[in-house]
């Protein structure tokens, strides 16, 4: 008989039978006029992408746990999330814990993600989830476009672990691919293609990662403030990230971008750090830009 | 006879593809005065937290080569065609669309900042070698919209096009040349000798040959490009308490 530590180690039984899910969760948020509470206004929401509940934060936010009933994604699942943040609204969202990439079937198309938001005027967007983890053998191709209109604001972060560590499972998937993009006003501010092939591609190269093991990319974006106010703002973060930078353990850097923000990159060798420094410049970076801290999601769990 | 300062006509017996590979390997030369040892695209601060050493060169260029050598290949290529495809009239918007992609691709500012200012002297020095009306409203088509940039790789691509060089082997000596530049600055940084610099550039080239290759079927709307450690490095040199190299 298995002890209770094994069986929540055994990965998923895949049938391979089984139909691939093709789901979409589309999200519309909206500034209240009467209470200038952000509320959700509108959803769809297709199994097993699901979200309970917008609860209302102190500040007029609305706070959304985006939920994967299936616990992770299957091979050749195509998923679709669209985010509509109207104008003056203020939208936090964030996973109920990592988004696990389980191995596919032999065959199987890779499992896809493509994300589709939109910022409208002075409406504000924090997108902070856990890690993606990718187990053995996964394939994943995720493509997100983020849309900002005048005055909107952006904090965005993606954190990619090196797979289920405790297992022994480092570097053991099979492909990532992740496409995305920033525009601000019409123009594209930033672009991420980027992918990850352990075995093709030795991505413990000091060219590529190194020493480390996981990677994040940080937006942080507030359309309109000029490229000085950026340029302040990008030596201020630093400043925070060199607080948080140990050597051998985990690095960060802050970059101003073409226009309208800052991207924000770390590296470390334990996914505790990651999240932990992402939350101290995630939360230096709304002092400066909106007066205000940031408040980390309660989870469900 | 002609005067002194007048350029000389090509020798009747110089055939268009002679001239064609003496220009390209003068324009591939990491002595062409654009800027290039001034740059470091965050090398030095790689070398700085003592993350490269002499010992993981030849591996670094290597996966830089496979990364961000391929992305500018493929962007190189896209300019020689835009050119090669070009009658008389450059698409000013394509020119344009490509660089702003290109800078959108560069996470560092330092990084796109240096590689917009080596591409828009390669194009200036170009020019002040011969006229061209497809280069100068290159040149000109980015002034006038002062948020565009002029990226190295596509400004080498475009003018390979235009002047007529073959596309694999101006893809090729741009990919050498941003190698050797790299090799370059590490000789100013670590303790690597002439010779050791010369043999790793040497042993790179299969590698530069194979970034060429992976740069043929790939589009610059979804080339991929991974090198977070030197994107680090690029914006880390800003803060870095002495430097060597341009801020």
């Amino acid at each position: 008989m298995s002890s209770p530590a094994a069986a929540k180690d055994t990965p998923p039984t895949i049938d391979p039978e089984a139909p691939r899910v093709e789901a979409r969760l589309a999200l519309d948020f909206a500034r209240d006029a009467a209470t200038g509470a952000t509320v959700l206004a509108a959803s769809v929401q297709e199994p097993p992408l699901r979200v309970v509940r917008a609860f209302a934060l102190d500040d007029g936010s609305a706070l959304a746990h985006l939920h994967n009933v299936s616990g992770g994604l299957l091979g050749g699942d195509r998923l679709t999330l669209v985010v509509n943040v109207g104008a003056g609204a203020s939208v936090q969202l964030t996973t109920t814990g990592g988004t696990r990439i389980y191995r596919p079937r032999r065959n199987a198309p890779p499992t896809t993600q493509t994300t589709d938001i939109r910022v409208g005027e002075n409406a504000l967007l924090e997108y902070v989830p856990d890690a993606i983890i990718p187990y053995a053998g996964a394939r994943f191709a995720q493509r997100t476009r983020i849309e900002l209109a005048a005055g909107a604001g952006l904090f965005w972060w993606e954190v990619i672990a090196p797979g289920r560590e405790a297992r022994g499972e480092v570097f053991a998937y099979e492909r990532i691919e992740m496409r995305t993009e920033v525009m601000a006003g019409g123009r594209l501010i930033a672009a991420e293609n980027i992918r990850l092939d352990p075995r093709g591609s030795a991505l413990r190269s000091i060219a590529r990662l190194g020493e480390y093991r996981y990677w994040a990319t940080f937006y942080i974006c507030r359309v309109g403030l000029d490229l000085a106010a950026w340029l302040a703002t990008e030596e201020h973060l630093r400043k925070a990230a060199r607080d948080l930078k140990r050597p051998g353990e985990t690095l960060w850097g802050v970059s101003t971008l073409l226009a309208d923000g800052l991207v924000v990159r770390g590296l470390a060798v334990r996914g505790r750090d990651v999240l932990a420094g992402l939350h101290a410049l995630w939360n230096t970076a709304k002092l400066r830009l909106y007066g205000r801290v940031a408040v980390p999601p309660r989870k469900v769990h | 006879m002609a005067a002194d300062s007048e350029p000389p006509r090509p020798a009747a017996f110089a055939s268009p593809e002679e001239l064609a590979d003496l220009r390209l390997l003068h324009l591939a030369d990491t002595a062409l005065p654009i800027g290039s040892l001034a740059h470091s695209f965050g090398l030095e601060s790689l070398v700085d937290a003592g993350i490269l050493e002499v010992g993981g060169l030849f591996d670094f260029l290597r996966g830089y080569l496979a990364e961000a050598g391929v992305m500018e290949a493929v962007f190189c290529r896209a300019a020689f065609r835009l050119a090669a495809d070009s009658a008389r009239e450059l698409d000013t918007e394509r020119w344009r669309e490509l660089n702003g992609r290109l800078s959108a691709l560069k996470p560092a500012r330092e990084s796109r900042a240096g590689s917009a200012s080596l591409g828009r002297n390669f194009l200036t020095t170009v020019l002040a070698l011969g006229e061209s009306r497809m280069l100068r409203e290159a040149l000109e088509s980015a002034k006038r919209l002062p948020a565009t940039s002029i990226h190295h790789s596509l400004a080498f691509g475009l003018v390979s096009g235009a002047l007529g060089f073959d596309e694999e082997r101006a893809v090729l000596a741009y990919l050498h040349q941003a190698a050797a530049n790299f090799v370059s600055a590490c000789q100013r940084l670590l303790p690597l000798g002439q010779t050791d610099a010369a043999r790793i550039l040497w042993n790179l080239k299969p590698v530069m040959i194979e970034a060429a290759r992976r740069s043929e079927g790939a589009e610059p709307e979804s080339v991929a490009c991974f090198t977070p450690l030197l994107d680090w490095g690029a914006m880390e040199h800003p803060a870095l308490a002495t430097r060597l190299f341009v801020s």
